[in-house]
């Protein structure tokens, strides 16, 4: 499963929209790919695209509180749910969805997919300071929306 | 405050707060100095290495669902017509595809990697924390195989 989608989906938190945005950030690559030049890796570059397509779609909805965000399409506990759950971890997922778009974006691409900061700066086009602050940030309001269900509390 | 190659606390601190409790996670360039200065005052980061790890181990259990398994298809699908229309490409991506040396027809070989052979290449990971099969995916087009992407958006 490439990066695309799996960015896309914790953006959009639907599997349909991210399929779109995967397709479409690849019909794009395909495009592109005679202007192929020595400036970005191409997975940078991808999720680049992708996390503009998905900020597009995302301005076309209308806000919602987090109460209000719709249940995940897959009801089915997959295997790193199931343990979740048993820790008493529920809801990792949504509460990483219900993180602003910005710091969602960082902590996706910097701790759930491993990029350097260097590239995930560069996939969302800020500094490497201010990326840093989104993730500290994300993590803050992850701990608090979490609180005694984390192990070190 | 103890320093460590130019390194403080007060940035350790920061690190462990935006990237967490691992320092693989950590900015390459600080990493040596702010993992010396860990191992030097171990008490000075003790409590916040203890909350980070707990949420890395929460973030670890967060999981995003299989996309469905047409996607490939339709993104590899769409490549072959797209690249044909340029010249050079198709040899371009026929080498990349085959490094050693093994040319089909670039039809072939993409009707290949959608029917899930792509798992009999052995492709160079292209970065700390891509999964095997992102590296296959992108290394099956000849991107991120050592040259890069200009940006586009």
């Amino acid at each position: 499963m490439p990066i695309v989608f799996r960015v896309a989906y914790r953006m959009l938190q639907d599997r349909a929209e991210a399929e779109d945005v995967t397709q479409e950030t690849f019909l794009r690559a395909w495009k592109h790919l005679p202007n192929w030049q020595p400036k970005a890796k191409f997975s940078t570059w991808a999720c680049t695209v992708a996390l503009n397509l998905c900020r597009d779609r995302l301005r076309k909805k209308k806000p919602v509180l987090m109460d209000e965000l719709p249940e995940r399409v897959d009801t089915a506990l997959r295997p790193e749910e199931a343990l979740a759950s048993q820790q008493g971890l529920e809801g990792i997922a949504e509460k990483i969805a219900a993180l602003p778009e910005r710091q969602r974006e960082a902590l996706t691409l910097c701790a759930l997919e491993g990029m350097s900061n260097i590239e995930a700066a560069a996939a969302m086009d800020v500094g490497v300071r201010a990326l840093e602050s989104l993730l500290a940030r994300a993590r803050r309001s992850l701990r608090a929306s979490l609180g005694a269900q984390l192990a070190g509390d | 405050m103890m320093t460590v190659n130019g390194m403080t606390q007060e940035r350790v601190l920061e690190l462990i707060a935006a990237y967490g409790a691992e320092p693989m996670g950590w900015p390459e360039d600080e990493r040596d100095a702010a993992r010396a200065l860990l191992e030097a005052e171990p008490e000075a980061f003790a409590a916040a290495l203890s909350d980070a790890e707990a949420l890395d181990q929460a973030l670890g259990l967060e999981a995003v669902p299989e996309p469905s398994a047409i996607l490939a298809e339709t993104v590899l699908a769409a490549a072959p017509d797209a690249l044909r229309t340029r010249s050079g490409l198709i040899d371009r991506l026929s080498s990349l595809l085959f490094p050693q040396g093994i040319r089909w027809p670039a039809g072939a070989a993409l009707a290949s990697l959608a029917m899930g052979l792509i798992g009999g290449y052995a492709y160079a990971s292209t970065g700390i924390g891509y999964d095997q099969a992102d590296s296959a995916y992108y290394a099956a087009f000849g991107l991120d195989s050592g040259e890069d992407w200009v940006s586009l958006e």
